[in-house]
């Protein structure tokens, strides 16, 4: 026992010493979904600074704009493009000098030009991931050329549906169902009728989720047919072998978010340590392996030719150009819209 | 200070000083920045502070907020009423047939040894479509397809705090019991009352203010639950406290989250308050 307990204090002397060491490490903190502390999507910060910043969780963005409105402080922060209207908004993140991010150029321009990345003329996000959110559907009950978002109405379908129980998710499944022209500017013709179309598929809905592990789960036991949901949940279906996949048809409506790390005003640390951290997470060795680790795709353009082409098409980013053409954007939607919405939604969740 | 400790005043503010520091910090306060914020009215990211009736206008006269709140009351009440059904026979096992009380006091609070959470998620387990209730009726043919009625709804919100909450029923109305001086018992054999008679003239009655204080100890928390109706609620099941949760998350809107919690709050409060009046007068009147 006293053997044990001495060589726990050298084990816990060394690590306080290897902590001193490379003091500067840690002392980066990062504001993020659990998951993402993950080395290998910063590997070149790593090996500069000799160790991992520091993480701090959230479970959604909305928790973690009331957590840093409320004076919670950290370096660096990641939420998605559909948020950061209301960040910059609330002065809590500031602009991004893309001219110190090395990856800048190598970056997917579709995936820079998304509204919410540059907000007024400045940049306030380096894009990392992305990835869509689409109809998820069970190919062995519903055949391809039928599926469609209209099909999540029909009366045959009773309490075979589970969409997000989040309003802008479910407004831009609406907005792409009744062909709205634009999702984050609708009319008042276009919102009544998105609201309808949400209306019309409420009859239908076995429940509204709120984390996707509840919708893998209903659509590989089959308790739901379709679902509207992130690939994530395509990649989990995949991986446990339940047949079923999403439509990724641009024409019938598939939407794609972006989400990426912004640099807080809360900062304490050097420009040169942030800036460091930015350039690994945008680096083409973190977007191979966040590829072909995590099935996600990544925001740096030469990281899809130098990953795995075989999944790459099994995940179903082979053709990234074709597919940004047609699909929505998760933009930053004009704070009376999005009130509107949330509004409206809760409503329609409630069967008025 | 020795001195002021010796006299009785001295010693009574001693004895509550902690207490009122406590409740004063961490009741009061937090309450007193509700009800502020609940006159105050939230502009996209900041708060104005004109002090304004708009929140509660908008809480009286959306019919969202009074459906959620009579949808709350009356699940709350569904589940009131079943757990203190149910409780009550096992109170009076403990108290007046069995030997082994501690015993069976210790297996009551068993349920108390896992988390609430993870009480919620095994009825999920427990209800769900591919569940262990579903499984079972497919297995033994009972069924061709699995139940969908068991999860997200109603049923599944009362049938889950019903099962969370049944000790705090058990123990209040168990010491109500155990307090009945038996010699009543007897007289009211003595005096012709036969076993359901007694039962109904004198344990019931003398049984009340333990039967009023495990209502309260339910109704009262189950009201404002997030966490059950939000896991197994499914739509049909959302309660008052999920809309308030919505303002403080996603809509982002504190004051009128603050408003929705003070409307629940008097709306309980005069729930309470009747349910305790009429339950009092009632057990007065079967004496």
């Amino acid at each position: 026992m006293k053997i044990k307990t001495r060589s726990l204090l050298t084990a816990a002397a060394l690590a306080a010493g290897a902590g001193t060491a490379f003091a500067g490490a840690e002392d980066l903190t990062i504001f993020d979904w659990s998951g993402y502390e993950d080395q290998g999507f910063y590997g070149d910060y790593v090996a500069k600074h000799g160790g991992a910043p520091s993480y701090t969780y959230f479970g959604s963005v909305e928790e973690a704009f009331t957590k840093l409105q409320s004076g919670f402080t950290a370096d660096l922060a990641h939420p998605c493009t559909d948020a950061l209207r209301k960040w910059v908004a609330a002065d809590l993140i500031k602009p991004i000098d893309t001219s110190k991010i090395t990856n800048w150029d190598s970056l997917l321009p579709q995936i820079k030009d998304v509204d919410g990345v540059t907000i007024d003329g400045n940049t306030y996000m380096v894009p990392f991931e992305w990835g869509n959110t689409g109809l998820i559907y069970r190919t062995d009950e519903i055949a391809d050329d039928k599926i469609s978002l209209q099909m999540l109405a029909d009366p045959a379908y009773q309490g075979k549906v589970a969409i997000p129980d989040a309003a802008s998710s479910a407004y831009a499944m609406a907005a792409l169902a009744t062909g709205a022209s634009s999702y984050t500017d609708m009319s008042d013709a276009e919102f009544q009728a998105a609201s309808d179309y949400l209306r019309s598929i409420h009859q239908n809905i076995r429940f509204y989720w709120s984390d996707a592990g509840q919708l893998d789960q209903a659509i590989a036991s089959g308790e739901v047919l379709m679902g509207w949901g992130w690939n994530q949940s395509e990649l989990n279906l995949i991986w446990n072998e339940t047949p079923a996949k999403m439509m990724r048809d641009v024409d019938k409506g598939i939407a794609t978010w972006v989400c990426g790390y912004v640099h807080l005003k809360s900062s304490e640390q050097s420009d040169e340590q942030v800036y460091d951290m930015l350039n690994a997470l945008s680096a083409e060795a973190s977007g191979k392996y966040i590829i072909e680790s995590w099935g996600y795709p990544h925001s740096n353009a030469a990281a899809f030719q130098s990953a795995d082409q075989e999944l790459i098409k099994t995940y179903g980013f082979d053709d990234v150009d074709s597919f940004f053409e047609g699909s929505l954007f998760f933009d930053a939607v004009t704070p009376e819209l999005e009130a509107r919405m949330l509004k409206e939604f809760e409503r329609i969740k409630a069967g008025f | 200070m020795p001195g002021v400790l010796k006299t009785e005043t001295g010693k009574g503010l001693a004895l509550s000083a902690p207490a009122s520091l406590y409740v004063g910090l961490l009741v009061a306060a937090p309450l007193a920045i509700l009800v502020a914020y609940s006159f105050w009215t939230q502009t996209y990211v900041a708060i104005d502070k004109t002090l304004t009736w708009a929140n509660y206008i908008e809480a009286a006269t959306d019919p969202l907020v009074r459906h959620l709140m009579l949808r709350s009351i009356l699940i709350a009440g569904a589940v009131t009423l079943a757990t203190v059904a149910l409780a009550y026979p096992i109170a009076y096992f403990i108290a007046f047939r069995t030997q082994k009380k501690t015993l069976w006091l210790l297996l009551i609070t068993i349920p108390f040894w896992s988390s609430y959470l993870l009480r919620v998620f095994s009825w999920k387990l427990i209800l769900g479509f591919n569940g262990v209730m579903n499984s079972a009726l497919l297995t033994t043919g009972a069924i061709d397809e699995p139940l969908t009625f068991l999860l997200y709804n109603e049923f599944a919100v009362v049938l889950t705090l019903a099962h969370a909450w049944a000790p705090f029923a058990i123990l209040p109305i168990y010491v109500s019991l155990q307090k009945i001086d038996r010699a009543y018992l007897e007289a009211a054999t003595d005096l012709g009352c036969n076993r359901l008679e007694r039962f109904f003239r004198v344990t019931l009655p003398l049984t009340v203010p333990g039967i009023i204080a495990a209502s309260l100890i339910i109704f009262i928390p189950t009201v404002g639950d997030y966490v059950t109706p939000s896991l197994v609620g499914g739509s049909q099941g959302k309660m008052i406290a999920n809309l308030m949760q919505v303002q403080f998350g996603a809509a982002n809107n504190w004051p009128l989250g603050a408003t929705l919690s003070l409307v629940a709050m008097a709306s309980v409060g005069a729930v309470a308050i009747g349910f305790v009046v009429i339950t009092t007068a009632l057990g007065r009147r079967i004496r």
